[in-house]
């Protein structure tokens, strides 16, 4: 832990030599996540709600999807950009390490010109709760179990991110996978999954299973259905999916062959 | 003919990543099912307060996801900036070929790639899925290759302009970064420009993002006059003079050092 805050600590200063484009990346990454919410609230403010959810609860389910999706991006940026390793042989200094793998590119870099989006997440976060108009019950409830929903999104991302960087074991590049497993699915997480047809309902409950994330604690949250259950369900599902995703990146290790030289 | 050749060779190398790409356009299909889901679900019994009909906006978001792939995916800053960072820039500027013309049509080579294997499959997806619009006058068909061609210029430029900057910048992840903002926030991609709330509503018409995306898509679903096409063609002009002065600027920028 220790070695992590010093990591921690050693990524802000370096990123600090270059303040001005740190600032301004942070911002504009920020402003990029941002630009989809804007939109949706300006198309909201004409029509009122989208199939039963006004801006507001959209809102938190927008927010804890940015949240998580940015804390990924910040804290698991080699994981997400693995294909280097494919590509450029590098992942056999990994494998010589005394430590697993895994854990070395967890501790080897984060980039914080994206937590610009996780500030504007939360920021999205702070106005939905606020335009709610939750009682007092409701709202600790919800603030209560925000860092629930938060966390199993996250470890939900991080699998998600792992079995895509487990593909480059075979394919190398994975750039084009992750349009497909995380973007896309993390976009559509934004959303209420009632908007959905029914096909794609399914994946996101099964092999994507980004709807657990926030859809269905919120469902029960804002008193739109579901009972207590929809609020085990996110972290049980996620330490699941975080199981399965571990097996089989222990699996692509196992049948990696180095190009050699 | 050069500049042919290098459009050629960017097409060719593209070839190679074929498969991914076919597997990234599945991505792009779900990124359009979403947002048209997104407009199903808010016009759902509001159709009569809206310009737009549920299918109206079907129609729009596939167009929109398709022609992303010709005018809003481009390479950020045409690899400009890395040419700047390793020093690359400096025989490039050099050559006997005119700059601006050997980056874009290296870019060309690239959408003219995106447009087979991009745009045609994933409108291929949203045909055989939610439906697709086809245009009922025949002179539609003439504008629309002239609007494409137009938007395809504008972005070129557009993107030609972040790269160019690192002349002056060195880094462009956020000109990249608020570039592609405001191409797909103000260029009409999730939202119709004549929605957006006013002033935006007045305003982005006149800006290039508006002839890079939403034109194009209006007079493919012929809900736009032909004079549109007058607003692209504006932005061309004002755009690939700015960037071949700005070129001129950035050679007399250039330092060679070593020896």
């Amino acid at each position: 832990m220790n070695l992590y805050l010093k990591l921690l600590s050693g990524s802000l200063r370096s990123r600090m030599q270059y303040k001005m484009n740190f600032l301004v990346s942070s911002l504009s990454y920020g402003l990029i996540m941002a630009v989809d919410f804007i939109l949706l609230a300006a198309i909201l403010q004409r029509f009122d709600d989208v199939k039963g959810w006004n801006l507001y609860e959209v809102g938190l389910l927008y927010g804890i999807s940015s949240v998580a999706i940015t804390l990924y991006r910040v804290f698991c940026v080699e994981v997400h950009n693995f294909e280097r390793y494919m590509v450029e042989g590098e992942f056999d200094s990994l494998l010589i390490r005394p430590v697993s793998p895994l854990s070395l590119l967890l501790t080897k870099n984060i980039d914080l010109s994206r937590i610009g989006g996780t500030i504007q997440g939360i920021l999205i976060l702070v106005i939905s709760i606020i335009g709610l108009k939750l009682n007092n019950v409701e709202l600790f409830l919800l603030l209560i179990y925000l860092p629930v929903t938060i966390i199993s999104g996250l470890l939900i991302c991080f699998s998600l991110g792992l079995i895509t960087a487990t593909i480059a074991f075979w394919t190398q590049r994975i750039k084009d996978f992750q349009t497909f497993t995380l973007y896309a699915p993390f976009n559509a997480a934004n959303y209420p999954m009632n908007i959905y047809p029914g096909w794609l309902k399914i994946i996101f409950f099964t092999v994507i299973p980004v709807g657990f994330m926030n859809y269905t604690p919120v469902l029960f949250l804002l008193n739109k259905g579901g009972d207590v259950w929809n609020l085990a369900l996110p972290p049980l599902v996620s330490i699941v999916f975080l199981f399965i995703a571990l097996r089989f990146w222990m699996f692509g290790i196992r049948h990696y062959h180095s190009t050699g030289s | 003919m050069v500049y042919w050749i290098l459009l050629q060779k960017s097409f060719m190398r593209n070839m190679q990543y074929k498969v991914a790409h076919l597997i990234n356009n599945a991505a792009s299909a779900i990124f359009g099912f979403v947002f048209i889901a997104i407009w199903v679900g808010v016009l759902q019994g509001k159709e009569n307060d809206s310009p737009y009909t549920a299918l109206d906006m079907t129609f729009y978001i596939a167009a929109v996801q398709c022609i992303l792939w010709l005018s809003g995916f481009l390479t950020a800053g045409l690899n400009i900036h890395n040419g700047i960072r390793n020093g690359a820039i400096s025989l490039e500027l050099a050559r006997p070929t005119n700059f601006f013309l050997y980056v874009t049509s290296q870019e060309a080579g690239r959408l003219v790639y995106n447009l087979f294997f991009r745009f045609l499959p994933i409108g291929l997806v949203f045909s055989l899925t939610v439906g697709f619009y086809i245009p009922q006058h025949i002179l539609t068909y003439f504008f629309l290759c002239i609007s494409i061609l137009f938007a395809m210029i504008i972005s070129i430029n557009l993107h030609y302009l972040v790269g160019i900057s690192a002349c002056w910048t060195t880094e462009i992840d956020w000109a990249h970064f608020v570039n592609f903002t405001l191409l797909v926030g103000l260029g009409g991609q999730l939202v119709p420009i004549d929605l957006l709330p006013t002033p935006l509503s007045s305003i982005t018409p006149y800006l290039p993002f508006a002839g890079a995306i939403y034109y194009p898509v209006m007079i493919f679903l012929e809900k736009s006059s032909s004079e549109v096409i007058l607003i692209q063609l504006v932005w061309v002009v004002v755009l690939t003079c700015f960037n071949l002065w700005l070129t001129e600027k950035a050679r007399h920028k250039l330092e060679i050092q070593g020896g």
